[in-house]
C-alpha cells in the first residue's frame, strides 16, 4: 500500500475576473443535467507522449464521464488551431486544457484551465503540483475531482477507492482494495481464513469478520493505520459474530450476534468501554446493520414477519418500523451518505436487483433489471453512484451504476468479489 | 731357607689338623646303616604300621592319591574349575535374567501392542460409526424446518452420540448462493440451531455440540442450477 503521504499542493491561481463571473454553471446533486466538456490534448514536457496519453487523458475521460455531471465530448477537433467557437459549435460548454511539465527531479506540475465556450472566459484555472511518488493517473483523478467540485460544491470521488472481499482460494477469502477506476489492487488482510464483511470507518480504519480461530470474530483497527486486532468477541466467549458496521462517529460498531436458539441479533459495540448492548429482541433473524449520516438510527434486515424485509430503529433499539412491503426477499440496505436514500436488494423473478428507497417520498425505485442477480449495493461517496457485485459475466464482480441504472459500468474484471464497500480518499 | 718358611708351617697345619677330625665312614659303616634303615622300616611294614607312619599318604578313601605332590596342582585345577563354574552360573544367571527381562518387556510390548491396537480398533469402530452416523441434512430455500426425511439421520447421529459419550460435534449451517452474504449466515445460524434443537429432542446433551454458520462462504456445488443449490443448502456434522 501507498503508505507515503500523498501531498497535492492545490494552488488556486485565481485568474482576474474569475470571482466575478463564478456562479454560471452550478449542477445540484440531483440534476441530470450534465456539463458538456471538449478536451483539448494535454501539452507535455519532459514526459512521454504515448504514457501520458494513456495514464492520464483517458482516465482522466474514464473519471469524468462516471463523475456523473460532465459529459465529455466525444468529437475532435484539431489541436491548437481550432478557434473556441468551433469548440462552441461542436457542442462544448467548457473547453478543458492541460500542461503537464516534469521537473529535472521528478516532480509533476499540471496546469488546468477550463473555458467557457460561450463567453469565452476563463472559468477555471488550477495548478496541482505534486511529487515525483504520485502516478499520472492520480493527477488525472485530483483534476476529474477538482472539476466536479467547482460544478457540484462537492469533491468528486475519482480519487476513492473500493474496499472489497475477494476469494483468494477454496474456503479463504481475505479484505482487498482497489482504486475507483480498477487500478492499484492492495491486499489488505492476510489471515488464511475466511475473512468477510469489511467496513470503513471515516477515518479509514477498517473491521471485519474472520473466521481465523474457527468461530468468526470481529477484528479491526483501533487507530487509523493501526494493527488489526481482536475485537469481539472476547476471550472464553463462544458468540458467533457477523457483519459489522462502523457508526459514522468511528466510536461505536453494530454488529450481529447469533445465537445457539437461531436468532440473530443486532448488537451495538462501544469500542471505549468494550462493551455491547443488544438492540433486538431475539425474535428471529436481525442482520446487515446500516447507520444513518448521523448515528442515530439504524437500518437492517429482520425475518421476524417470516420474510427478511428492511427495517429500521433507533440506535437504542427503539421505534422499530418496518421500510420495504413489496416483494419476499428484501435486505441488505445501505443508508446513503446524505441519509435521505436507502439502497437495499429485492428478489424478483429468482434473481436480486437493486433498489434505491427515497425516504423523503416513501417510494422505492428499481435499479437494475435482467437476468442476472445484483447483489450488495453501497453507495459512493457523493451519493450519485452505487457499488455491487453482479454475476451478469459469470463469476461474481464488481460494477457500478448510476441511479438510473443506465450507466452500470464493470469497475474491474477481478472475480469473486462480495461486500464492496466505497471510501473517499485512498 | 725360603722354601721352609712356607713348608713348615703348612706341615704343621695339615698335620695337626689330620689329627683332630673325625675319620671320614667307611663304605662299611654306610652299608650297615642303610640296612638299619631297612630293617626298621620292613619291621614296621611286618607290624602293619606303615600306613600310619607313610608320611606321603594321608588321604585314606584314596591312598594312591599322593598330597605332596598334586596339592598344588589340585588346588589350581579346584581354583579354575571354581572360577569357571562361577563363571559360568553368572553367565547362566545373566542370560536367565536378561531371558526374564525379554520375556517381561515382550510381554508388556505385547500387552502395549494389544491396546494400542484395541485403542486403534476402537477409534476405527469410532471413526466407522462417526463417518456412518455423521450425515449431511438438507433445507429448502430460505427454510431452517428439519425434513422428514432427514430426521432418520438425525436419529443415527443422536444414537451415535450415545454409544460414544465422548464424542464432541460442530453442527455448521450452509446456504445456497441466492439472497446476501449477510443473510446467509443468519440462516445459516438458524439451520444449525434447527439441527441442534431436534438432537436435543433426541435426548443428547447439548453442551456437546457446537454450532457454527458459514452462509454461502463454503458452497459444495456452485453452478447456477437447483440441483446445485439443492445440495448447498445443508447442515454438516463435524467431530470435533
Amino acid at each position: 500500500m501507498l503508505r507515503c503521504p500523498i501531498r497535492i499542493l492545490l494552488c488556486m491561481l485565481a485568474a482576474a475576473g474569475l470571482s466575478a463571473q463564478q456562479t454560471e454553471v452550478v449542477l445540484s446533486a440531483t440534476s441530470s443535467a450534465k456539463l458538456v466538456l471538449a478536451m483539448t490534448a494535454p501539452k507535455a514536457s519532459g514526459l512521454d507522449e504515448a504514457s501520458v496519453s494513456a495514464e492520464f487523458t483517458a482516465v482522466l475521460k474514464r473519471d469524468l464521464d462516471e463523475s456523473g455531471v460532465i459529459a465529455v465530448l466525444q468529437e475532435r477537433l484539431p489541436d491548437g488551431g481550432a478557434p473556441v467557437k468551433a469548440w462552441k459549435e461542436a457542442g462544448a460548454q467548457w473547453l478543458l486544457s492541460t500542461r503537464i511539465t516534469k521537473a529535472p527531479g521528478g516532480d509533476l506540475q499540471m496546469e488546468a484551465s477550463a473555458l467557457d465556450t460561450a463567453a469565452e472566459k476563463a472559468v477555471y484555472t488550477r495548478t496541482f503540483n505534486a511529487n515525483r511518488i504520485v502516478p499520472l493517473r492520480y493527477l488525472a483523478h485530483y483534476l476529474a475531482d477538482d472539476l466536479v467540485g467547482r460544478l457540484t460544491g462537492e469533491k468528486g470521488v475519482a480519487s476513492s477507492r473500493i474496499v472489497f472481499v475477494r476469494q483468494v482460494s477454496a474456503g479463504v477469502k481475505e479484505i482487498f482494495q482497489v482504486d475507483r477506476d480498477g487500478a492499484g489492487l492492495t491486499q489488505l488482510t492476510r489471515h488464511g481464513s475466511l475473512t468477510l464483511s469489511p467496513t470503513v470507518a471515516a477515518d479509514g480504519r477498517l473491521a471485519y469478520v474472520t473466521y481465523k480461530g474457527g468461530a468468526p470474530a470481529i477484528w479491526g483497527q483501533r487507530r487509523k493505520d493501526g494493527p488489526h486486532e481482536k475485537f469481539y468477541p472476547t476471550v472464553g466467549s463462544d458468540a458467533l459474530v457477523s457483519s459489522p458496521a462502523w457508526s459514522p462517529d468511528g466510536k461505536r460498531l453494530a454488529f450481529v450476534q447469533m445465537d445457539r436458539r437461531g436468532n440473530s441479533d443486532i448488537m451495538v459495540l462501544d469500542l471505549a468501554t468494550g462493551r455491547a448492548r443488544r438492540l433486538t429482541d431475539g425474535n428471529g433473524i436481525n442482520t446487515e446493520p446500516s447507520w444513518n449520516p448521523n448515528g442515530t438510527q439504524i437500518a437492517f434486515t429482520s425475518d421476524r414477519e417470516g420474510a427478511p424485509q428492511v427495517f429500521l430503529m433507533q440506535d437504542d433499539g427503539s421505534n422499530l418500523r418496518k421500510l420495504t412491503y413489496e416483494g419476499l426477499y428484501n435486505a441488505s440496505p445501505s443508508w446513503s451518505p446524505n441519509g435521505a436514500m436507502l439502497a437495499y436488494v429485492s428478489r424478483f423473478e429468482g434473481k436480486f436487483d437493486l433498489f434505491v428507497y427515497k425516504l423523503g417520498e416513501g417510494k422505492a425505485y428499481q435499479i437494475t433489471t435482467g437476468v442476472s442477480t445484483s447483489e450488495s449495493p453501497t453507495w459512493s461517496p457523493d451519493e450519485r453512484r452505487l457499488v455491487f457485485t453482479s454475476n451478469r459475466f459469470g463469476s461474481s464482480q464488481l460494477f457500478t451504476t448510476d441511479l438510473s441504472g443506465r450507466q452500470i459500468l464493470r469497475l474491474a474484471e477481478f472475480s469473486g468479489c462480495q461486500s464492496p464497500r466505497w471510501v473517499r480518499g485512498r | 731357607m725360603r722354601y721352609g718358611t712356607y713348608l713348615v708351617p703348612a706341615a704343621i697345619v695339615l698335620t695337626l689338623g689330620s689329627l683332630a677330625c673325625k675319620p671320614p665312614k667307611t663304605a662299611e659303616q654306610i652299608k650297615a646303616e642303610t640296612q638299619a634303615a631297612f630293617n626298621e622300616g620292613y619291621q614296621a611294614f611286618k607290624d602293619g604300621k606303615a600306613r600310619e607312619t607313610n608320611p606321603y599318604l594321608n588321604d585314606k578313601e584314596n591312598p594312591h592319591k599322593m598330597q605332596g605332590w598334586y596339592e598344588g596342582w589340585d588346588k589350581a585345577k579346584a581354583d579354575k574349575d571354581a572360577a569357571d563354574a562361577k563363571a559360568a552360573a553368572d553367565a547362566k544367571a545373566a542370560a536367565d535374567k536378561a531371558a526374564a527381562d525379554k520375556a517381561a518387556a515382550d510381554k508388556a510390548a505385547a500387552e502395549e501392542a494389544a491396546r494400542k491396537a484395541a485403542e486403534a480398533e476402537k477409534a476405527a469402530a469410532f471413526k466407522k460409526a462417526a463417518d456412518a452416523a455423521l450425515q449431511t441434512i438438507h433445507f429448502d430455500y430460505d427454510k431452517a424446518e428439519i425434513k422428514e426425511k432427514d430426521r432418520a439421520l438425525l436419529q443415527g447421529i443422536a444414537d451415535f452420540m450415545k454409544a460414544f459419550p465422548a464424542a464432541k460435534v460442530e453442527i455448521e449451517g450452509h446456504c445456497d448462493e441466492r439472497g446476501t452474504n449477510e443473510y446467509n449466515l443468519a440462516l445459516g445460524n438458524k439451520r444449525a440451531a434447527a439441527a441442534l434443537a431436534y438432537l436435543k429432542t433426541l435426548g443428547v446433551d447439548e453442551t456437546r455440540f457446537t454450532t457454527i454458520s458459514y452462509g454461502k462462504e463454503k458452497p459444495l456445488c456452485t453452478e447456477a442450477k437447483e440441483s446445485c443449490w439443492s445440495q448447498n443448502r445443508r447442515g454438516e456434522f463435524k467431530l470435533k
